[in-house]
């Protein structure tokens, strides 16, 4: 039984497509079979995060109209064996597609693919009712900011009212110096607001930057970096292992800040 | 939110907010061994609910009613006005089915709508059009309806209205709303905003276990909360006084107003 899971948010900018392509590339690390579709009809950015784009040829849209069969519009991935992207058309918006066609390109994906990531488009309009259309389950990314952690209510119940009840949350950009300094929201604070169970917390870093400037998801660099290890993370308990929650406090943590706490400060 | 027995927070201007229209939203009443599904009626009125934020709605009610419902209980749906087509009606029985209740009639003041009930199987009444018009009241009711209980998080976007009391057993979140018109007691955070005695109704209140609100507005009056949250939270009570909301310490509510009132 393949796994149909959207990664949505609400809010733009908050890394959905960064975490879908590191994601995607550590599950099918993981040996799964993995297969990445990016419902951002118009504005497709997926395909350059995994440094793909020169080799789309044929997108979603043109397997819908029957111009070529789905296998063709499948690009494989040459660095990681077991994961193609499904492109989305750049010339078209979200209007191209309707909810059924997604079902039945998404149904199609699964005789083949134990996983298949949708990639939503931002807002709650057409093109994430295209994107959620076929999800089982869902994956909220949100950065700890009042506005994206709104927004990510909202899409929690509109999921909810589709019926998707298997939620969890990705907590991106976390900056813990900030956190311990009471600049920004804690985890916790998010959690609390969101009531949906936690599965990853992704800190800030610059290197996911040049990654994906670079075409290549930061969880293949050579160098493993704390964002690589927290999508390495996700990714284990997708599956289904009982990994610990990285402690990112550690660094920052000075006697100092330990007794600030102690004091509830 | 102090220790005060009653504490008063700013009173702006008083809102512009209509009275509620119960009639806006898809109700779900017991009567009898049967469940009513009351949809509201579609009317002309740019207010009027489309279908996709009417499917929300019912998706809504009935996730958080879902301890309630005896299993395979009967259905009447009362449809109005609304243009319901086969696939619509399916949709209405698959949501009602997944949490075991069991459509069975459909009462319906239009043909197409009788039409596509009875070729899927249901028993139809068809009601002239013009039931359908001595039906909605003219006059705002001045009778509650019986209390909606709600098992739920009312998130952001989310806005429930009920033509009477509110309990909520969860959280409101900001951005999210209720209006009542009669009292809300919410068993949880109350975050977003509130409006109880939303026809005019002075004497309700709204009652949640941790107030940090948006906005409180009982009848015409509205309150915001303090901009710095209090340390500690405790259950509290806001109720209008000629000054305008005031908030109490739930316990101490109860010695200082309940009892007068009796």
């Amino acid at each position: 039984m393949s796994r149909i899971i959207v990664i949505t948010s609400g809010k733009g900018g908050v890394g959905k497509t960064t975490v879908t392509s590191n994601l995607g590339m550590a599950i099918a690390r993981l040996g799964r079979r993995v297969a990445l579709v990016d419902a951002d009809f118009g504005l497709r950015n997926l395909d350059l995060l995994l440094g793909l784009e020169n080799r789309v040829v044929y997108t979603a849209v043109d397997v819908l109209a029957g111009q070529c069969r789905l296998e063709q519009a499948l690009v494989k991935d040459k660095r990681q064996e077991g994961l193609v992207l499904l492109p989305a058309a750049q010339s078209r918006t979200k209007e191209a597609v309707s909810p059924d066609q997604m079902k039945k390109l998404v149904g199609a994906l699964t005789q083949k693919y134990e996983y298949v990531v949708i990639d939503s488009p931002a807002g709650i309009e057409m093109g994430f009712q295209n994107a959620i259309a076929a999800a089982q389950e869902a994956l909220i990314v949100t950065t700890p900011e009042i506005a994206a952690v709104r927004d990510a209510d909202r899409v929690v119940g509109l999921l909810e009212a589709q019926g998707i009840k298997r939620i969890h949350l990705i907590i991106n950009r976390l900056k813990p110096k900030m956190v311990q300094a009471q600049q920004m929201m804690s985890v916790q604070d998010v959690q609390e607001l969101l009531a949906v169970p936690l599965i990853g917390v992704i800190p800030d870093d610059e290197r996911v930057i040049v990654a994906s400037n670079r075409g290549e998801p930061l969880v293949l660099a050579e160098n493993v970096s704390l964002p690589a290890m927290a999508m390495n993370n996700i990714a284990r308990r997708l599956e289904g292992e009982k990994v610990p929650f990285l402690d990112l406090m550690a660094e920052h943590d000075s006697l100092i800040n330990r007794i600030r706490r102690l004091f509830g400060g | 939110m102090t220790s005060d027995s009653a504490q008063q927070i700013p009173v702006p201007t008083p809102p512009s907010d209509p009275p509620v229209d119960s009639q806006l939203q898809v109700r779900l009443k017991t009567e009898g061994e049967r469940l009513l599904l009351i949809l509201p009626p579609d009317g002309e009125s740019e207010s009027a609910t489309n279908w996709s934020d009417l499917w929300q709605q019912l998706k809504q009610r009935l996730n958080a009613g879902e301890r309630f419902w005896q299993g395979q209980a009967t259905v009447h749906l009362m449809a109005q006005d609304r243009l319901l087509d086969g696939q619509k009606l399916q949709a209405i029985a698959d949501a009602l089915s997944e949490v075991e209740l069991q459509l069975v009639r459909v009462y319906t003041t239009r043909r197409q709508t009788a039409v596509a009930a009875a070729t899927a199987g249901y028993s139809v009444e068809q009601q002239p059009p013009t039931f359908s018009l001595n039906q909605t009241p003219k006059e705002p009711v001045s009778l509650l309806v019986e209390p909606l209980y709600l098992q739920i998080t009312v998130r952001s976007g989310v806005e429930i209205r009920h033509p009477g009391t509110i309990v909520v057993l969860g959280d409101i979140n900001p951005g999210g709303e209720v209006v009542a018109d009669g009292d809300i007691f919410v068993w949880g955070r109350l975050r977003g905003v509130t409006h109880a005695g939303a026809n005019g109704n002075r004497n309700c209140r709204i009652m949640a276990l941790q107030m940090e609100p948006t906005q409180l507005r009982i009848a015409e009056a509205v309150a915001r909360a303090p901009q710095t949250p209090p340390a500690q939270f405790y259950p509290e009570v806001a109720y209008v006084t000629p000054e305008g909301i005031r908030i109490a310490r739930a316990t101490d509510f109860a010695k200082t107003h309940l009892l007068l009132n009796s």
